[in-house]
């Protein structure tokens, strides 16, 4: 067997540890902030570069979002991808994740050789939906596996390791190609060498392909093509309150029965806070 | 004028940042308290090219730009200011002027084993009785045959407990360029070349620094580094960007400073509110962010010059200067916001205070910067 193709979806989030919230706008503030590799896609290329050790595999990083987003795609040539591509067009935006993952999916049956192995983050940190990996796989008409711990490539099979609805480790073995979400038990991200970024960011080796190029028609992409619409972004805040409760078990437990049904939290409708 | 960072860049800054917060946080308390240098760390590092930061890629380095470099340094010593002083001395004072100054051949046999960290570097002018001054230099090279013979003694040699390889200014003893200061590549394996003990330091705890002496230390001619006599010109070339990475480090600390002490503010409750929303802590805040921010500045047009290959003896006098004193200035303030913590061990901004201080001596003194800053303006 020659070696594998193996493509990574791959999203540009914000950093969630230094993401501010516009409370007017309900929007997330998105100047100056800096986009990352969405963390999980990061663990799905460390996966993938497993395999290019241990085996050789040609690997292709894709990404669909702004043009901001070839950071993340030059930094995942320096990780060691062999090739990148940019899904870029004002034309996407608003797409929802079934948009996206028509998207993708177009720009993957676009490629010179189809992948062997498809890889993507279980869930991005910004929408935490999960649900591109499936979507992918139905569009590619692909096998799929969810929440992927361990890989293993034989020949022409694969055999993967993903928690099953009751909490088992399950093990499934199947042909390739397949559409794999992986999870941050799979493997630990190397760290970067500063030497490898210079050339990641100054080569020519970032291909832009736009909704042309895809030959995908308004209806399908952007608010258009997509089955969901966002109602309403909000940050939940917390509010807690202290208060300090004094007397015996019988006071206190009494107190605070009263405290629970005074705020309704025990009542099922109360379910939805907002 | 663009004061934004390219991609490259804030990569490179994530990328150092993200490294630094997972190895070296834990590592910098134990090279404070113990004072000992984690070797297994600095090989790690090693391998992910901060020992080889400008070096170019042929000799295995990672052939950042000035700007890079100063992200990094700045990053590494934002969390552990005694390894951003070991990549500091190591690539900007002793492998910057290898390669500006060495040929061919000692590129080949010395910048490959530095640039993987295999080898870590000094920059060996002080003694005992030259620090400010370098012409009071009182080591001295006898040339014999196909070798030079040195003796004498270096004090405060940053690295020194690690070093593989050392660069040392020496005096001629004869011939045309006699009593003139000449530069050598020595390596620590050298007979004649003798360590000794780590000093015990107030703060940079875990870098080595030690005095290093020669007695009839022979070397050969072909580790001279430039030419005879030319010793002066590479120290004061060296220095002038060696002032960047210092200047980066003072930078990561007042930065370090900053986090800390923002964070803490808002998290100490006095009189029912947060210290932040008190005018007095309010004024702290804006001072030392306006400050590190000015610095930074600084030293990031410095970086811009010297990128362009354009003189910046004054700016690199100027940010290194700036920066120390506000790494000073940020660390003081931030140990007042914490109040009786900031005084103990247990509150990181004590550690900070103590690896302030001698970003205004090394280096060049904050004094000397002046003069450096002051003739430039006059002549």
């Amino acid at each position: 067997m020659g070696s594998k193709n193996i493509l990574i979806c791959i999203k540009q989030v914000l950093d969630s540890r230094t993401v501010k919230f516009d409370k007017e706008m309900k929007s997330i503030i998105r100047d100056g902030m800096e986009g990352i590799i969405n963390p999980l896609d990061c663990v799905a290329l460390e996966a993938a570069l497993e395999i290019k050790n241990k085996e050789g595999a040609n690997i292709t990083v894709i990404t669909m979002g702004p043009p901001q987003s070839e950071t993340s795609l030059r930094e995942a040539l320096a990780f060691g991808a062999d090739k990148a591509i940019l899904i870029s067009d004002p034309a996407f935006q608003g797409s929802d994740t079934l948009a996206t993952s028509r998207v993708l999916a177009s720009a993957i049956k676009k490629l010179d050789v189809f992948p062997d192995l498809v890889l993507c983050g279980m869930q991005t940190t910004d929408s935490e939906t999960g649900h591109v990996g499936p979507q992918l796989s139905e569009e590619l008409d692909l096998p799929h596996v969810f929440g992927v711990e361990e890989i293993h490539i034989e020949n022409n099979d694969f055999i993967v390791k993903h928690p099953s609805d009751d909490g088992y480790l399950e093990t499934i073995k199947g042909s390739l190609p397949v559409v794999l979400a992986v999870t941050h038990e799979l493997c630990v991200i190397r760290d970067l060498p500063l030497g490898s970024l210079e050339a990641a960011f100054t080569h020519n080796n970032v291909i832009l392909w736009d909704a042309k190029d895809l030959g995908l028609k308004e209806d399908d992409i952007g608010f258009q093509g997509s089955a969901t619409q966002v109602l309403n972004l909000y940050a939940p805040s917390p509010k807690r309150k202290g208060e300090l409760i004094e007397g015996n078990s019988e006071i206190l437990l009494e107190a605070f029965m009263k405290k629970l049904d005074e705020l309704s939290v025990l009542d099922e409708e109360n379910e939805n806070q907002q | 004028m663009d004061f934004e960072l390219n991609m490259k860049q804030a990569v490179i800054r994530r990328t150092a940042r993200k490294y630094a917060e997972k190895r070296l946080t834990a590592a910098a308390v134990e090279m404070d308290r113990t004072g000992t240098f984690p070797l297994n760390i600095a090989e790690e590092m090693g391998k992910l090219n901060y020992f080889g930061l400008e070096i170019p890629t042929k000799y295995q380095g990672a052939g950042l730009d000035p700007l890079s470099y100063a992200i990094v340094v700045e990053e590494v010593s934002r969390v552990n200011s005694a390894m951003g002083l070991c990549i500091a001395v190591h690539n900007g004072v002793s492998a910057a002027p290898i390669y500006q100054y060495g040929n061919k051949d000692q590129h080949q046999e010395f910048l490959v084993p530095m640039a993987t960290g295999i080898k870590i570097g000094t920059f060996c002018l002080t003694e005992p009785n030259a620090g400010s001054d370098p012409s009071s230099i009182e080591s001295t090279a006898i040339r014999v045959g196909d070798e030079y013979i040195l003796n004498g003694n270096k004090m405060f040699v940053t690295n020194g407990g690690i070093s593989g390889i050392n660069l040392i200014f020496a005096k001629l003893q004869q011939g045309k360029m006699k009593g003139r200061l000449t530069a050598f590549i020595v390596e620590s394996d050298r007979p004649g070349l003798k360590k000794g003990v780590s000093e015990d330091l107030m703060g940079n705890r875990g870098n080595p620094v030690c005095p290093i002496s020669f007695y009839d230390c022979h070397i050969p001619a072909i580790n001279r580094l430039g030419k005879e006599g030319e010793g002066f010109k590479i120290a004061i070339e060296t220095l002038r960007g060696g002032r960047i990475g210092i200047a980066s480090q003072a930078l990561g600390i007042a930065q370090a400073a900053f986090d800390l002490s923002l964070k803490y503010s808002r998290e100490r409750y006095q009189f029912g509110k947060p210290i932040a929303s008190f005018g007095a802590i309010q004024n702290f805040l804006a001072d030392m962010a306006t400050d590190i921010e000015a610095a930074r500045l600084l030293i990031y047009r410095t970086c811009n010059l010297r990128g362009k290959g354009m003189e910046h003896l004054k700016e690199s006098a100027m940010a290194k200067m700036f920066a120390s004193e506000v790494a000073v200035k940020t660390t003081k303030i931030g140990v007042q916001i914490h109040g009786g913590y900031g005084y103990t061990k247990s509150y990181t901004i004590e550690r900070l205070y103590r690896d302030a201080k001698i970003c205004e001596i090394y280096e060049g003194s904050s004094e000397i910067q002046r003069i450096v800053i002051a003739n430039n303006l006059i002549n």
